[in-house]
């Protein structure tokens, strides 16, 4: 074989590609990360300096334009794509997918520089034990080849590295973060907290752990970032990069290692196989503007251009060798599609709170209710279990939904109004086979690549687990004296919707029953590794970006020792 | 799109000077409209019924009104730029009803002496949000009115007291004493 050009390749430069990048760099690898859409540069692609007056048409996307270029990711996600944001949402005429009969699915994503680590609504928990031990105890699915206590090292370093703010709680299930300080409760959260602790025994409600710099370290000062201003315009990007994304953070510190080459739109088409040495012997690519094919050579690597692209880089792949796609022995490649699920918000209104206002506007989340189903509560009639994400806000502008013209409604928008508590369930999944992605049997995208088919559905324990999590939403309500207390639509979420796509190669003991082994690491090819959420063995109920960090981490660390080993 | 230099300065001089008729920032379709003239997308007779709902929903105080804040000018480059034909021609309907309703309550609206049109106006605004289904279009038109004067500098900075950057978070303000 001839030398390869890198160390090491990334596949993508998001929440897991970046941190992939990063740890290889760091240590002393030369990395080249393919980014498949184009770059953003801060200084003219963040927009969260405009102003609102400096936004046409209330910084609404024009309808025919939603009609034309966002049916699915403005269906998905309406709240976050707007006039000024809307260069971070793919087209969905330009990237198209299909679903089978019966079924939906919401694929919601950017393409371009640190992909959805830009967009991404920053709720930051690690996985707790049971969670690494519920599959082999249930009999569901397959074992994870890792336990709690070999992840927690990564873990901490990344978490000192991204900067998470929240609260020490000793809970078992939900372990604590290194943590920097925690965004306060509001006063009605503070009551709420009370009431639901006191009234169900080892139920709590703690401040939302979120990707934000409170008390910034020297390391976070010299990559450019600074604490969150509260002000509550992530979605546009972060000039002052408070929040954690791999544009923010991960890449600048791959960057000044010297030892990183980023290209953008490179869009990868498929790996070589060499079965002489079983090994990946090349990177296809074709790029997104001229369509040149160009081919990168790499000792390993890094998939992690998300749960579904990765699997479809995989199908993608085929060879004599690996007639139904690299690595994909086992037949998982693609199945065990995953998403947290969610059905009805609940919501109420807190009285006694009249005379109270905030200052500044938080970023994400208010309160958290780790997960009690399972946990210290063992009465359920389902798997598993979920958390509340929520918060208690004054009601405050209402958009003129209230009668009344004159003095009188317009100074009325200025009253905080009264305080509405909100809460919404995310719930596990299980893995299911059933769930996959496959490649369209003859439908191509324009740059010639198979458009993926979703068949995914939701089963009995999701539904019975999200009414139940309704109702215990409710008695919370009630317990904590709200009024008025409304549940919205109670379908489920569409799958894909929480935007946590994971599981289609999955980590396993068995290479005839899983992808990867307990390093993320291919048990069909050894210079394979695959961190993006694809490894997900079970989704638990805990938002996932940070342990997609840390077991990139952990396994950049293990490529990087079998290089130095010359095993790879 | 600003720099941020450009943003700041922006602030500073927001802050330090009265800046109520420089409502709608660089946004570059909106043109300043007064109650005789058509828009881009409302008819002269539109603009004008437009001009008095708007005034009299959100009128100047100690703080500008609507007018000041060029909500008509605002409202028709979003019915121009933003809405689709469908919303176009539910609005203008919408416009068409609201505009008789007011007739038949006031006599003739356009005519309406100023106690005459609040009294005619609030009259729709109560059957609208009492359950008189026929009247979305006005509960409709009153949201554009509404979110467009606080997006604007004037509605956002002056009355709602927008802040660009916080800079912290307090989760207990006392509103009487400010703290």
């Amino acid at each position: 074989m001839a030398e390869a050009e890198f160390d090491a390749i990334v596949v993508g430069s998001g929440m897991s590609g970046g941190m992939s990048a990063k740890e290889l760099c760091e240590r002393g690898l030369k990395v080249l990360v393919l980014e498949r859409g184009p770059e953003i540069v801060p200084e003219r692609d963040y927009t969260d300096q405009l102003a609102p007056w400096e936004s046409d048409h209330l910084d609404n996307v024009a309808q025919d334009e939603i009609n034309q270029h966002y049916y699915k990711q403005y269906g998905g996600v309406a709240y976050a794509i707007k006039e000024s944001t809307k260069h971070f949402w793919v087209k969905d005429d330009e990237h198209p997918y299909e679903e089978a009969e019966g079924t939906s699915y919401d694929w919601l994503r950017g393409y371009h520089t640190a992909g959805r680590s830009i967009m991404w609504s920053r709720q930051t928990y690690r996985l707790g034990p049971q969670d690494f031990t519920a599959n082999l105890e249930e009999g569901v699915g397959v074992d994870w080849p890792v336990r709690y206590e070999d992840i927690v090292p990564w873990y901490e370093k990344v978490e000192t590295f991204v900067g998470v703010s929240g609260s020490e709680e000793g809970l078992d299930q939900l372990p604590d973060s290194v943590f920097q300080p925690a965004f306060e409760l509001t006063d009605a959260e503070k009551s709420f907290k009370q009431k639901v602790e006191t009234t169900f025994n080892g139920r709590n409600v703690i401040p939302a752990r979120i990707a934000h710099l409170t008390d910034a370290t020297e390391e976070q000062r010299a990559l450019g970032r600074s604490n969150c201003q509260a002000r509550n315009r992530c979605h546009h990007g972060c000039s002052f990069k408070a929040y954690f994304s791999s544009l923010n953070a991960t890449l600048p510190a791959a960057e000044r290692t010297g030892n990183l080459t980023m290209v953008h739109n490179a869009i990868v088409q498929g790996l070589d196989y060499d079965p002489a040495n079983n090994r990946i012997s090349g990177v296809r690519v074709v790029d997104a503007e001229t369509n040149e094919a160009r081919t990168y050579s790499s000792r390993v690597v890094f998939l992690n251009a998300s749960a579904i692209a990765s699997a479809m880089i995989l199908l993608q792949s085929k060879s004599e060798s690996f007639p139904t796609g690299l690595a994909n022995r086992s037949d998982q490649v693609g199945r065990n599609l995953m998403d947290h699920v969610s059905s009805a918000g609940v919501a109420g209104i807190m009285t006694g709170f009249e005379d109270k206002t905030v200052f500044g506007r938080r970023p994400s989340g208010g309160i958290y209710i780790p997960r009690y189903a399972n946990v210290t509560e063992n009465d359920k009639p389902y798997k598993r279990g979920f958390g509340f994400q929520g918060g208690a806000r004054p009601l405050g502008n209402s958009g003129g939904q209230i009668a009344g013209i004159g003095r009188d409604f317009k100074e009325a928008h200025k009253r905080p109004g009264p305080w509405r508590f909100s809460v919404l369930a995310f719930g596990e999944q299980l893995p299911n086979p059933e769930n996959r992605v496959t490649l369209h049997a003859s439908r191509r995208d324009r740059w010639g690549n198979p458009v993926p088919v979703f068949n995914v559905s939701y089963g009995e324990n999701e539904r019975i687990m999200q009414q139940e999590a309704v109702k215990d939403a409710q008695a919370m309500m009630e317990a904590a004296g709200c009024i008025n207390i409304t549940t919205s639509n109670a379908n489920l979420s569409k799958p894909g919707n929480r935007i946590h796509e994971m599981g289609t190669a999955r980590m396993g003991r068995d290479p005839a029953t899983s992808v990867l082994n307990g390093w993320a690491q291919a048990h069909d090819v050894p210079n394979l590794f695959i961190t993006d959420g694809a490894f997900m063995t079970s989704s638990a109920c805990q938002n996932p970006s940070l342990t997609y960090m840390a077991f990139s981490a952990r396994a950049a660390n293990y490529a990087a020792d079998l290089i130095s080993e010359g095993v790879i | 799109m600003k720099t941020r230099r450009e943003f700041l300065q922006g602030l500073i001089i927001s802050v330090g000077g009265a800046s109520a008729l420089s409502a709608c920032g660089d946004a570059a379709n909106v043109v300043a409209t007064t109650a005789g003239e058509r828009g881009r997308f409302y008819t002269q007779d539109e603009m004008a019924l437009i001009s008095r709902i708007s005034d009299l929903v959100i009128p100047r105080t100690e703080t500008p009104g609507a007018l000041d804040a060029n909500v008509p000018g605002y409202l028709d480059a979003l019915m121009s730029d933003w809405a689709s034909a469908e919303t176009q021609n539910g609005h203008r309907a919408a416009l068409q009803l609201i505009s008789q309703r007011l007739d038949s309550l006031s006599g003739d609206f356009k005519a309406a002496s100023e106690a005459e049109a609040v009294a005619a106006l609030s009259e729709l605004d109560s059957d609208a949000f009492n359950g008189d289904n026929s009247l979305g279009g006005y509960r409709s038109l009153k949201g554009y009115i509404t979110q467009s004067y606080f997006a604007t500098e004037a509605g956002a900075t002056e009355e709602l007291k927008w802040v660009a950057i916080p800079g912290r978070w307090d989760p207990s303000v006392d509103i009487a004493t400010g703290d």
